[in-house]
């Protein structure tokens, strides 16, 4: 591997890229869903190939080839060098990229790796999930379970010198039953993810999410439709997770300051949240699903203080925004594979915890609403703008959680959402997520602790 | 080979693309981004067992693999009493004209370059003297599939597209904004990158200064993306028969049942010339058809791929889909489309007394449940017949069941999105909450 990421930078930098970096991927997937007891999916997946990027002045070049061999590298390498060569003249702004040199080779340690691991015990595995939420209630009229593993090697290597290997291993288990009692239909999602073999799928939590689900979805048959209004709301950890992912996460990718795409442009090192609140993107986690020890440009990851006590701290960067922007890198260019090119992303993205009790949290809120578990959420960074949606939630009346809601949205402006943040909880959980940009999927993590916002749109029917 | 492996019933489906990028950001050029993908997924059926592999290579050795680990998954899986068989061939298959363009085949670099730049100076002429910053994005692609299966179905067609979009940035004294607009059309002579660039630049400029309003109960206008979003996501997947089987589709006991007002109609139709979604076979190379949806508010026809028609025992309306080689065939739209009315967006604004315009979201309904929450992520007030000012954080609530009833009017502007083919429409109201 490493003569063929030699033979594409030469070719590339012969060419007259000035900068050239080389990713070889070898991954395979397992997918296996049942539907209501039955097979739905079985699924096996080999990507194999190369993603060459060259650079030049300031205009980049993209391609990726499947044919791993020295002379498919080398064109490949060639052509995109070319490609960027034609670029060069139509570009406004010239830089350079720069980064420090990394060499190294991490092996990633699991207990039960997923090719130790038959078809038929992982099989058994998401049989019991499926019959366990479909034999929880009566009321349970159709179960989807669904396994997915991903086993995954990185060759990474640039003209600067860096030479990376990497490991990784994600396996996941979602459950989604759905619940009917008379025309009232209700279905839920709950999944468990994070980066290990398949001895995190025998764990309580994980062998047992069947009826976690069912019993969420049978609850929410009794949940009534939220009434439209400005609400004190109270986030739980997956859902403040998601809010601060969304509502401020993504704009702390550096790419928007080179785009001039960000309503933080100009906040670095000023105060965009109360002294309380600190946000914090952490890759250097172990075994969380968003963990890597080098980025996709291999360079080293560090945790980033997003905002650290109320103050715009730290940008997501890759080597070309940190280069133009002549910061820091931290390593949090990321790609969904070898077919895509990296760009700044988020990791595991949780607020740190402060010092309410949840009780005590909830009790002082008088009247508001308790939101939790997340549905989906988005944001447009050039606006602020940003919506989300709970899957739940418990309307509080007189400091008591009361009537439990469904599908509830809010919407808001990140600069604005974050200074109304005024109480933040001692406890912390992350969730598993999947991150989507420009049409790449990457695994991440979303969390906190509970928090509450005063005074916040949210949707009703 | 599957079948020598002991597979009862094999298909193989080959998926190549080629695709070429130039992207703009701060109004210049610089990436390019030449994308050549092939692959193949191997579906192997051993006695209602189904088991399925793909790879990213077109190299032996890689599709030996992806065939025993197809065999191997199906031995290991658990029988569908309900599956039957693979589609088997006719010869009904009617081929689509202008899905490809021998002209975006042959675009160059420096083409596509060209367009990118007549796109970003189209965008820069209305946002003169305003501080401002463009993304664009130019992309050709070309593609070919095929469908191969034991049962004597054998296919391929090749496509074209061109997509151009502009999304700037614009900055005002106490406010940020940004929209975009876009062209996807697989005909080189409909390209028109001076109108993306124009639209994209007037439509961020429409939502500077936005505002909130005091909520309530109110009509609403979806112009096209509004409406795509709400209805060519939001309805079009509650019509897919296998939600429907399941019991997870908001329609799920309505087939023959009036659901929706009788100003709507909607159609399926994969054989419309030049159609994005338009092909002559489906993801299981099964022959294409136009499938009416909603006939006069009555919901006539669900969508199904082979397997969800042999459960049902209903015809196969061709409507499998795939995301290429890397999965197994589900069902989805081709071109989704809703009969047009009469009227302009201003025409349709101009009956209302108070309300909003949904003209972009990127929300959709509970599939289950139907209730749909929505921000208006372009939106604007309403008064007097008139649009006053663009809306922030400002949320629409319905259940799809009442907005399908609720439409009082459809207008004649459509307008092709990636989700459907669509004019806007007018529901006569929905709960507006606004802070």
């Amino acid at each position: 591997m490493e003569d063929l990421a030699q033979a594409a930078i030469d070719a590339a930098l012969k060419t007259g890229a000035s900068f050239a970096d080389v990713r070889i991927e070898n991954s395979t997937t397992t997918i296996i869903e049942l539907n209501d007891g039955i097979t739905r999916q079985s699924m096996a997946s080999r990507l194999r190939g190369a993603g060459i990027r060259a650079f030049v002045d300031g205009a980049w070049a993209f391609a990726q080839t499947t044919n791993l061999t020295r002379e498919g590298l080398k064109e490949t390498a060639e052509s995109v060098a070319k490609l960027a060569m034609a670029t060069r003249n139509k570009v406004d702004e010239r830089f350079s990229i720069d980064g420090p040199v990394y060499e190294d080779k991490v092996e990633l340690n699991v207990r039960r790796p997923f090719e130790s691991v038959t078809i038929d015990e992982k099989m058994q595995f998401v049989q019991l999930i499926d019959n366990q939420a479909r034999e929880f209630d009566p009321r349970i009229v159709s179960t989807r379970t669904i396994y997915g593993e991903l086993t995954s090697e990185l060759y990474i290597a640039n003209s600067i010198g860096t030479r990376v290997y990497l490991q990784n291993a994600i396996p996941r288990i979602i459950s989604v039953p759905t619940a009917k009692d008379g025309p009232n239909r209700q279905r839920i999602q709950q999944s468990i993810s994070l980066r290990s073999g398949f001895e995190e799928m025998e764990t309580e939590a994980a062998q047992n999410i069947g009826v976690t689900a069912a019993k969420l979805a049978i609850a929410l048959l009794s949940s009534k439709a939220a009434e439209g209004g400005m609400y004190d709301v109270v986030l739980d950890p997956a859902l403040n997770g998601v809010v601060t992912h969304e509502a401020f996460g993504h704009a702390t990718e550096a790419d928007n300051w080179i785009s001039h795409s960000t309503v933080l442009e100009d906040k670095i090192n000023k105060k965009v949240g109360p002294e309380y609140l600190s946000i914090s993107d952490d890759p250097t986690l172990d075994g969380k699903r968003g963990s890597t020890e080098y980025d996709w440009e291999g360079t080293k990851t560090k945790k980033r203080h997003l905002v650290k006590d109320g103050i715009l701290t730290d940008l997501l960067h890759s080597l070309e925004t940190s280069s133009r922007l002549g910061l820091e890198p931290n390593g949090a260019a990321r790609s969904q594979s070898f077919m895509h090119v990296p760009q700044p992303r988020m990791s595991n993205t949780f607020m740190e915890p402060k010092d309410w009790e949840v009780d005590e949290l909830i009790e002082d809120t008088k009247q508001g609403i308790l939101l939790c578990s997340f549905n989906y959420g988005y944001t447009q960074s050039a606006k602020g703008q940003f919506m989300f949606q709970a899957s739940y939630g418990y309307v509080i009346e007189n400091g008591e959680r009361g009537t439990m809601v469904r599908d509830v949205s809010l919407a808001g402006n990140i600069l604005d959402i974050l200074t109304r943040i005024d109480a933040i909880g001692k406890d912390f959980e992350l969730e598993a997520g999947t991150c989507g940009k420009d049409g790449q999927s990457v695994p991440t993590m979303t969390g906190g602790p509970h928090a509450r916002i005063r005074q916040v749109p949210v949707g009703g029917m | 080979m599957a079948e020598k492996l002991g597979a009862s019933q094999a298909e193989a489906y080959v998926g190549q693309s080629h695709a070429f990028s130039i992207e703009a950001e701060n109004s210049a050029i610089r990436n390019a981004e030449e994308t050549v993908d092939a692959g193949i997924g191997i579906r192997a059926v051993i006695d209602k067992k189904i088991g399925f592999a793909f790879v990213t290579t077109l190299s032996d050795d890689d599709v030996r693999e992806a065939v025993e680990k197809s065999v191997i998954l199906s031995r290991a899986s658990i029988p569908d009493p309900d599956f039957v068989s693979l589609p088997s061939g006719d010869d009904s298959y009617q081929p689509v004209n202008g899905l490809y363009d021998k002209e975006i085949a042959a675009l160059s670099s420096e083409e596509i370059a060209d367009m990118i730049i007549r796109v970003i100076d189209s965008s820069r002429q209305v946002l003169e003297g305003r501080s401002y910053a463009i993304s664009a994005g130019v992309q050709s692609s070309f593609g070919v599939n095929a469908v191969v299966n034991s049962l004597g179905i054998s296919c391929s067609e090749s496509r074209t597209s061109l997509f151009l979009s502009s999304s700037p940035v614009v900055k005002s004294e106490d406010d940020q904004t940004t929209s975009y607009d876009f062209q996807l059309t697989r005909d080189l002579s409909e390209a028109n990158p001076e109108h993306v660039g124009e639209s994209g630049a007037e439509r961020t400029l429409s939502l500077l200064g936005p505002r909130i309003i005091e909520g309530g109960e109110m009509p609403v206008v979806f112009a096209p993306l509004g409406a795509a979003t709400v209805i060519g996501r939001g309805f079009a997947g509650a019509v897919y028969a296998e939600e429907v089987q399941k019991g997870r589709s908001y329609v799920s006991d309505a087939f023959g049942d009036t659901i929706a007002s009788e100003h709507l109609e909607i159609v399926d139709d994969a054989l419309l010339p030049s159609g994005l979604g338009s092909r002559t076979f489906d993801a299981e190379g099964y022959p294409s058809q136009k499938t009416l949806i909603i006939e006069k508010g009555v919901l006539k026809g669900l969508l199904h791929n082979s397997y969800t028609a042999n459960k049902d025992k209903v015809p196969n309306t061709g409507n499998a889909s795939r995301p290429s080689y890397s999965g197994l065939p589900s069902i989805s739209t081709s071109n989704f489309i809703i009969k047009p009315g009469s009227g302009t967006l201003d025409d349709l604004v101009s009956e209302i007394d108070r309300g909003v315009v949904c003209r972009n979201t990127a929300d959709r309904p509970n599939m289950t449940t139907g209730d749909l929450s929505a921000m208006l992520y372009e939106g604007f007030y309403i008064e007097r017949g008139e649009i006053k000012h663009p809306l922030k954080n400002t949320l629409i609530g319905i259940n799809m069941r009442d907005l399908l009833k609720r439409v009082t009017r459809v207008g004649s502007d459509t307008r092709t999105t990636l989700a459907m083919i669509t004019p806007s429409f007018v529901i006569e109201n929905a709960t507006v909450t606004s802070g």
